[in-house]
């Protein structure tokens, strides 16, 4: 069966509440409201503000802070005192609704906010008669004025945290795409990015990622259903043609994020059609991105301990519909 | 009767300018002098078109996409791949001659990536409004039933669809390929179109859809897959070259749907 949204409450319950229970929610907003600035044991903790954590983020990634990058402060007072903090791929309407439940008022995204690479708070300019930006202010947008209003309502301060963390060491995106799958141990040496597996069919291994990536319709396989596959690679996120010429020779199949059609998809296919036995699974670039900012929770645990951290999960933004 | 010759009758028969300097709309392999005895259009020269357009009798292709797994189609990026080299040895095999037509199918009027696509899927050109704009109005009906329409039509089996199935819809902007107008357009309900990046571009409009769902409002969005939005219009491009070029056969030979989805969960 298709899962089918019943309406936009049901439909925010079911996606960012599959990864955090009732219960878990409640302990976290139990202790929020207790003690809402309890940073740790010592007497002498001040007040974390959402700066400090920027600039602790930026001490201890472990890569070089880069002059030109979409990491950084998207929205919010960067002197706000932190109450809580939630990692996500994408700081969805719905992923904040659930931060705020958990007591949480910064949120750390994989991806924009507001709908762009630019980020910006306010809708862009339409576009002109020869397809170009227009001289002309963007009309009101309904959702961007509702989703900062929200924003502004619960004072919360939104950080985007992508190109860095991508760029961590092991690739903190893949791990995390292994550990959500339970392949961990089958981690080919040194290689984040390789797990040789028990064998499984095409169709197995696409049945596995759906249910453990909790996938309602945004997974598409370039494949033979019944072929067996048992060497697979990682490629979450958005990745370039060149990504799979290195590594679809190398492996049976590849599970990405999201690729462009007309490179990847085709490549896959054409292997096929040399009877290579290879497939491509496409999981989405949100849905693959996830477990990799629970990761990014766990990492975020150690850099400011006694700050509660959670990981809220967008879910799957496709479904299909019944055949 | 050579490919140059069939080049230059599309040319004159385009009803625009040629722009030379496009890097798309050129020979991928083969050459002007190289001698034809049928075309096949296509989405993709995928191995298997290769296959069965040679067993038609067809050794000119023109796809409206790229042959070689990127949009310049430049060599240099896959020389050191096995598989390119063993396309590229399909291809002089037969003696295929590649000629893409991309950015001019798009430029000519009508654009037959959209009057392919609005059949495939079962939009009524008369629903278009204002016509040639892409713009159909339909009557209302959910965005679940709009899909589930547009997947059996299609007969897709990747299909995939951002928004509430109970959205309440009836103005559908179609998009072909990987051009898409903004979902935030105030006079749009439903985006139709092939493929869209996900996010980080300059609008994402799968996350908009998303949170214009949580907020209850209508904003849908339908992704066919690049090959089943543009591929539908090739056999206009058939249809169309065959009228000007009588001598050889002229025949769509699909790529067809690349990938098909799990059983839902």
């Amino acid at each position: 069966m298709p899962i089918l949204y019943a309406g936009s409450t049901e439909w925010y319950n079911r996606s960012p509440m599959t990864q955090l229970s009732r219960r878990e929610f409640a302990a976290l907003t139990a202790a929020a409201a207790a003690a809402p600035f309890a940073f740790g044991e010592a007497p002498s903790a001040a007040v974390l503000t959402a700066k400090d954590l920027i600039d602790r983020i930026t001490a201890q990634i472990g890569v070089p802070w880069k002059a030109e990058t979409v990491d950084g402060l998207k929205a919010g007072d960067p002197a706000t005192g932190v109450t809580g903090v939630v990692t996500t791929a994408m700081a969805t309407l719905a992923v904040l609704q659930q931060a705020v439940k958990a007591g949480a008022n910064v949120v750390i995204s994989g991806e924009p906010t507001f709908y762009a690479k630019t980020d910006a708070r306010t809708p862009p300019a339409p576009r002109g008669p020869d397809g170009g930006a227009s001289a002309a202010a963007a009309p009101p947008d309904p959702v961007f004025t509702a989703k900062n209003a929200f924003i502004d309502q619960h004072k919360l301060v939104i950080v985007r945290l992508s190109d860095h963390w991508r760029l961590r060491q092991p690739d903190p995106l893949a791990t995390g795409l292994a550990q959500a799958m339970g392949w961990t141990k089958y981690q080919v040496a040194g290689d984040a990015r390789r797990y040789d597996v028990p064998a499984l069919t095409v169709d197995a291994l696409a049945a596995a990622i759906a249910k453990n990536l909790r996938a309602s319709g945004g997974i598409r396989v370039v494949g033979n259903a019944k072929t067996t596959v048992r060497r697979i690679g990682l490629l979450p996120g958005s990745t370039p043609i060149q990504a799979s010429l290195a590594q679809l020779p190398e492996v049976d199949a590849i599970v990405a994020g999201e690729v462009r059609e007309w490179e990847s998809v085709e490549y896959a296919r054409d292997h096929v059609a040399a009877g290579h036995e290879k497939a491509l699974i496409l999981v989405g670039r949100v849905l693959s991105e996830d477990p990799g900012m629970q990761v990014c929770a766990d990492w975020l645990k150690t850099v400011i301990p006694g700050v509660p951290v959670r990981h809220i999960a967008v879910g799957d933004p496709y479904w299909r519909p019944a055949r | 009767m050579k490919a140059g010759e069939i080049i230059d009758r599309i040319k004159s028969h385009l009803g625009v300018p040629w722009r030379d300097a496009t890097y798309r709309d050129t020979f991928k392999t083969g050459g002007p002098d190289t001698e034809v005895t049928g075309i096949a259009t296509t989405a993709f020269v995928t191995l298997d078109v290769i296959r069965k357009a040679s067993a038609a009798g067809l050794n000119m292709i023109i796809p409206h996409e790229d042959t070689f797994w990127n949009d310049r189609d430049d060599q240099a990026v896959v020389a050191g791949d096995a598989l390119y080299k063993a396309k590229l040895d399909l291809l002089t095999k037969h003696d295929v001659v590649v000629f893409r037509i991309h950015d001019h199918m798009h430029a000519q009027r009508p654009d037959f990536t959209y009057v392919g696509s609005a059949r495939a899927i079962g939009l009524d050109p008369k629903q278009e409004d204002p016509p040639g704009s892409h713009r159909f109005v339909i009557p209302e009906t959910t965005l679940g039933a709009l899909a589930a329409s547009v997947a059996q039509r299609s007969g897709s089996r990747a299909l995939r669809v951002v928004g509430d199935p109970k959205a309440r819809v009836s103005r559908i902007r179609l998009g072909v390929g990987y051009a898409s107008p903004p979902i935030n357009a105030p006079d749009i309900d439903v985006l139709i179109s092939g493929e869209q990046q996900e996010s980080d571009g300059t609008f994402d409009s799968q996350p908009y859809a998303l949170d214009a769902a949580t907020l209850g409002i209508a904003k849908g969005i339908i992704l066919l897959g690049h090959t089943m939005s543009e591929e539908a219009g090739m056999l206009e491009m058939a249809q169309w070259i065959k009228g000007f070029v009588p001598e050889i056969p002229v025949q769509l030979v699909k790529a067809e749907e690349p990938m098909w989805g799990p059983a839902a969960h």
